[in-house]
């Protein structure tokens, strides 16, 4: 019995574990590198944002939709941002080049569209604001903490 | 996107938490029937829609008991549905080897349910429904090449 119990509380243990290693990671910004074209964002002309905002999502895909609320709310307040989003099972060649392993993805382009910043997951909507607008947009640190290019004018 | 039936994420959750407290308790005090009963409730889910669960009809039942404001967080059905037949598999798997006497292999697999219903449960990750995206974009992969 005592056996039995302590393998149930080790079960326990190891799934709290998972959880805390899983949700430091869910949503967490890392720094991303690589260019993404204008062909790949399916997109004719660019209009020299300030930062473009891209996001692979899926069909089926749940936090797809929370995470499109969140962009879209941002995109509202800071300007210049453009945001595309990418259908991963569409645009497989796409998803493959710059190896989204999982719905959502968001990348966080510099006007040039080289990649600075990369999540996997759900991003919360500050640390979305903090990868467009620098460490100081609310005398806040950078995602990681790392300082970083400052991307919106 | 197109049209599909939603579930509620939270009450998938809750589920979740129960089948997997089910799960540990039946394993401290041996219930093997413990295991073909959760199997049974992720079978009827599977098969009919996560809206007829027993383990999700729990979780509305208790939110309503309570008056748990708990907001409903809809998602679309396939993938926890997907989860909720890996779930039965391996549950179904788990029972037929209490059958010869296997007990520690069947409750080992019993054991990696719980955990993983804990987990849907802590943080809303669903190793099931990651495993069917992946396949829905592994078949979309395999049609475009």
């Amino acid at each position: 019995m005592i056996a039995r119990i302590i393998i149930a509380v080790a079960v326990s243990g190891a799934t709290i574990a998972l959880a805390v290693l899983w949700r430091r990671r869910e949503g967490r910004f890392d720094e991303g590198s690589g260019r993404f074209t204008p062909a790949d964002l399916g997109v004719v002309k660019i209009d020299r944002p300030s930062a473009v905002l891209v996001e692979f999502y899926g069909e089926d895909c749940a936090p797809c939709v929370t995470v499109e609320k969140r962009i879209g709310k941002i995109a509202a307040e800071v300007p210049g941002v453009q945001v595309v989003s990418i259908d991963a099972g569409a645009r497989m060649d796409v998803a493959d080049r710059h190896e989204v392993r999982r719905v959502p993805t968001l990348f966080v382009l510099d006007p040039d569209l080289h990649v600075i910043w990369r999540a996997s997951g759900v991003p919360s909507e500050d640390a979305i604001r903090t990868a467009l607008l620098g460490p100081d947009w609310a005398g806040r640190p950078s995602p990681n903490g790392a300082p970083r290019q400052r991307v919106a004018r | 996107m197109s049209e599909k039936r939603m579930v509620d994420k939270n009450g998938m959750r809750g589920g979740a938490g129960l089948s997997a407290v089910l799960l540990l308790v039946g394993f401290v005090f041996q219930w093997r029937a413990m295991v073909p009963a959760i199997g049974a409730a992720l079978a009827i889910g599977s098969l009919f829609g996560l809206r007829y669960s027993p383990l999700g009809a729990t979780y509305r039942f208790v939110k309503k008991a309570f008056r748990l404001s708990i907001p409903v967080e809809p998602e679309e059905e396939p993938p926890p549905r997907f989860a909720q037949t890996l779930g039965f598999v391996v549950c179904g798997i788990a029972s037929l080897l209490f059958i010869p006497g296997w007990n520690a292999a069947g409750w080992t697999l019993a054991l990696l349910v719980a955990g993983l219903q804990g987990l849907l449960a802590t943080t809303g990750l669903c190793i099931g429904c990651e495993i069917y995206l992946y396949a829905q974009r592994f078949k979309a992969h395999e049609v475009q090449a």
